[in-house]
């Protein structure tokens, strides 16, 4: 069976030039066809979408939306609907990732998109969300509109299911035509969200397509990137960069770069009964999406002086690490994967040699865990359930030691009592740290995040303003004119 | 076993016709305990595997370092301000260079020539050569000078020459000294590092000069271009020499050789890329799974590790960085094993330091 990506209104299916991707993992496979447009479909895609959002999704009340992506996501929940058992069938194959991570992992994310969920990502970034819909009073006087772009165009990249969702959903929201571009490692949730969205609200599924391109190379790209608006682009530093010089000046580039997470652990949460607790927290913050989220975390501070030393919190964690994989067996890896690891783990091994450093876990086992005794910057693990814990003797050592790395920096998983968690997050602010969860959280942001610090929503939108005097003005016009 | 005990022992061993498993791995296993014994660092891996002179009963389970190691540690079983040299390598991690202590070159000239005279003079007794590298008086830590210097003295006639050195490549000598070649009639050699070849070509494409060296020339190549020249592709490379000095690329012989040996590895010509490439009787190559270590079936990609027994007072056994697979009579070389970047939106090793190099 062949499962066809996309969602291309205004094209046939047969008119189009499939490319097929087969992907095998856990004993089955699947053939993925891709779309691959030419560059008269991709001006006419273009087109479709530009026009359609302009007469029917701009004049939508934004409810209306919220409430067709709400009836969607519903769908998608619900674990008899035919497209859920697709997604939960076919994301494990396609992604590598185990059944139960995809499972808990789509229900945990989609949960957040519910219309409840929906107004509250309105009310985060616009104190009057109807301004969305027409203009709106200022507490500063005069009126104020928000208009989405016309055509925004998502890049999208990497394997974790359905992270395309965020910012369909953020363009949809400010009622942008939108054109995305599917990663080859997850080409399916976006189109199964689309097409569902079109049966559900018909006239919104004009507004938004979803297609493929090989980047840098085909012809369709150039056609895109000349006429999107907006670009929300994901990837990392080589892939943004060679993008951003392909657009226009005019256009405006929203990108987000590749991050990489830490754990930062006080003693006040080291003691006999907490310290086993937060260890599996952390093993389940790794083992998900293993350490390929932006949130992910890659190393977590240990701060000594608790119950729990940090080398027994590091036995904590690989123990967790270990009973977690037969339940949520690791993706199988690369040959590029696999030499990371390697690679990592010799270089780990070369300071235990020095005896600066401790290696837990066999190379044949799924997770490795290294603890050091020395306080070490924040940098890359091996990925795949790959993690160090680096012991300190203060938290008041952790800013300095991640704060080299600001441009990569996102979240902080942090267990600590309040007053140092408003202290530690004062100063990781500072530095460029943007969110702090809980561990056992770290790979599920709440709804309405403020993804790498910025506002989704309003980083979309341009504001019409008319001045108080502007209107004033007006009313010197106005037939009822004394 | 002493020093002299060991290097008595591996005269010894080099000098057979040739060596059987069994008798490599009894010799491995010697040269194993004496490291375990006398190097400090690496006993310390070694039992961080769990592996002793005492479990291990198989060369195949003596543990192989990183060769990143060679940076990070001092390995080396005599103490390191004794040696006689110490090689390095030209490529650095954040400054630190890998190091190979040599307390007599003894073993490892040894080692060199007799591998050389068998895979590349092939019975010959001496060679006419040019050398594309710098001299062993002008880089004495270079184990590449050091090889290439013993070649010309060992196996080179007396009128062979070095055309590189400390102001860079020397054409105007150069030029001359392959007309010359070209008119006598008798084969001549030429040898350097990949990257040293590239400007040859240029100058020589750039002014459509040819030459048709004499039947029965070779060319050596080895190391590959390592940012100091542009970058070739391997048919691109060997088409370029056959076309230039006229040497079909069945005569053109790549040498595969490391800092962190003492010994080198080379295949029987380059007609076809990738190239079989082998080595004498005390070295020993495997292609193994990086995570595990485990041997891959012949035809599997995977990871070189080397054994050379020559290597004895550093380590014999390295992981190296390369990727390969086993196939008759050798491996296939296939280039650097590459971490990958991450699937996902994490950052990953590779794009990190490409941050922190700016």
């Amino acid at each position: 069976m062949i499962e066809h990506a996309g969602h291309l209104p205004g094209l046939s299916r047969e008119a189009l030039r499939w490319r097929e991707v087969s992907h095998h993992a856990w004993g089955e496979s699947a053939i993925i066809a891709l779309p691959e447009l030419d560059e008269a479909q991709a001006a006419a895609l273009c087109t479709h979408v530009r026009g359609n959002a302009r007469t029917r999704l701009k004049q939508m009340p934004v409810a209306r939306i919220a409430a067709a992506i709400d009836a969607t996501i519903a769908r998608l929940l619900d674990r008899t609907h035919p497209l859920r058992r697709k997604a939960e069938h076919l994301l494990p194959i396609v992604t590598g990732y185990d059944r139960e991570t995809v499972r808990l992992g789509l229900t945990g994310y989609l949960k957040t998109f519910r219309r409840p969920q929906l107004l509250r990502f309105l009310a985060e970034d616009f104190a009057n969300p109807a301004m969305l819909d027409g203009f709106q009073p200022t507490p500063k006087g005069g009126y104020l509109c928000a208009h989405g772009p016309d055509l925004l165009l998502h890049v999208w990249a990497g394997n974790v299911p359905a992270l395309s969702l965020w910012s369909l959903i953020c363009g949809l929201l400010v009622k942008a035509g939108s054109i995305g571009k599917l990663a080859s490692a997850e080409p399916l949730t976006a189109s199964w969200f689309a097409s569902l969205l079109a049966e559900i609200d018909p006239e919104i599924g004009e507004c938004l397509a979803i297609t493929w391109w090989k980047g840098g190379e085909a012809a369709a790209e150039p056609v895109f990137l000349r006429e999107a608006d907006t670009v929300m682009a994901y990837g990392g530093n080589d892939t943004l960069t060679a993008l951003r010089a392909k657009l226009p000046i005019t256009t405006r580039f929203l990108p987000h770069g590749h991050k990489i997470g830490f754990g930062v652990i006080g003693r006040e949460a080291l003691d006999s009964r907490k310290a086993p607790a937060l260890a599996r927290l952390a093993a389940h913050d790794v083992a998900r999406y293993e350490q390929q989220g932006c949130y992910s975390p890659q190393l977590l501070f240990v701060e000594r002086g608790g119950r729990v030393a940090p080398a027994e919190f590091a036995r904590h964690v690989a123990q967790e690490l270990a009973a977690l994989a037969p339940h949520h067996p690791r993706r199988a890896l690369s040959q590029g994967e696999a030499a990371s690891i390697a690679t990592w783990r010799g270089a780990q091994e070369i300071c235990a040699m020095e005896g600066a450093a401790e290696l837990l876990g066999e190379p044949s086992d799924s997770w490795s865990v290294v603890h050091v005794e020395t306080p070490e910057a924040l940098s890359p693990t091996g990925l795949n359930r790959t993690l160090k814990l680096v012991a300190l003797d203060s938290l008041d050592d952790v800013p300095a030691l991640v704060a080299p790395q600001r441009s990569f920096l996102q979240t902080a998983g942090v267990a600590a009592a309040p007053e140092r968690l408003f202290r530690l997050a004062q100063q990781l602010g500072e530095i460029g740290v943007s969110r702090i969860a809980p561990l056992g959280r770290m790979t599920a942001p709440e709804a309405g995040w403020h993804h790498d610090g910025r506002f989704s929503l309003l980083d979309l939108v341009t504001l019409t303003e008319i001045e108080q005097s502007a209107e004033a003005a007006a009313e010197g016009f106005a037939p009822y004119v004394d | 076993m002493t020093q002299a005990e060991i290097i008595e022992a591996l005269l010894a061993f080099i000098a057979l016709p040739d060596a059987s498993e069994a008798e490599f791995e009894a010799m491995a296993l010697k040269v194993f305990a004496y490291q375990f014994r006398n190097n400090e660092p690496y006993r310390r891996f070694a039992l961080q595997r769990g592996r002793t002179p005492l479990s291990v009963r198989r060369w195949r389970d003596i543990p192989a370092v990183p060769i990143t190691a060679f940076k990070d540690l001092t390995l080396s079983c005599s103490p390191p301000e004794q040696a006689e040299r110490v090689f390095m390598t030209s490529g650095t991690t954040q400054g630190v260079r890998g190091r190979s202590y040599h307390p007599t070159l003894a073993v490892w000239k040894r080692s060199m020539l007799r591998n050389f005279r068998k895979r590349f003079m092939r019975g010959r007794e001496r060679l006419r050569m040019g050398i594309l590298f710098p001299d062993e008086t002008e880089l004495p830590n270079s184990s590449l000078a050091t090889y290439l210097s013993l070649a010309k003295r060992e196996c080179g006639t007396p009128d062979s020459e070095t055309f590189i050195n400390a102001t860079g490549l020397d054409l105007d000598r150069l030029l001359p000294a392959l007309e010359r070649a070209e008119a006598s009639g008798e084969p001549y050699a030429l040898l350097g590092a990949s990257y040293s070849f590239v400007p040859v070509l240029d100058a020589l494409a750039a002014s459509g000069r040819r030459f048709a060296l004499p039947e029965g020339s070779l060319i050596l190549d080895t190391g590959g271009f390592k940012g100091q020249s542009r970058e070739l592709g391997p048919d691109e490379f060997y088409d370029g020499l056959a076309a230039a000095f006229g040497v079909p690329r069945s005569s053109c012989i790549n040498m595969y050789g490391m800092t962190e040996l003492s010994s080198q590895l080379y295949d029987d010509g380059n007609a076809v890329c990738p190239s079989v490439k082998s080595g004498p009787h005390w070295i020993r190559s495997r292609v193994v799974d990086p995570l595990t270590g485990v041997d891959l079936p012949e035809g599997e990609r995977g990871v070189i590790v080397h054994h050379d027994l020559a290597h004895f007072n550093c380590v014999s056994a390295i992981l190296t960085e390369d990727a390969g697979e086993i196939v008759p009579g050798g491996f296939k070389l296939l280039g650097r094993v590459d971490g990958e970047d991450s699937k996902g939106c994490s950052v990953a090793v590779a794009e990190f330091l490409a941050a922190a190099r700016g």
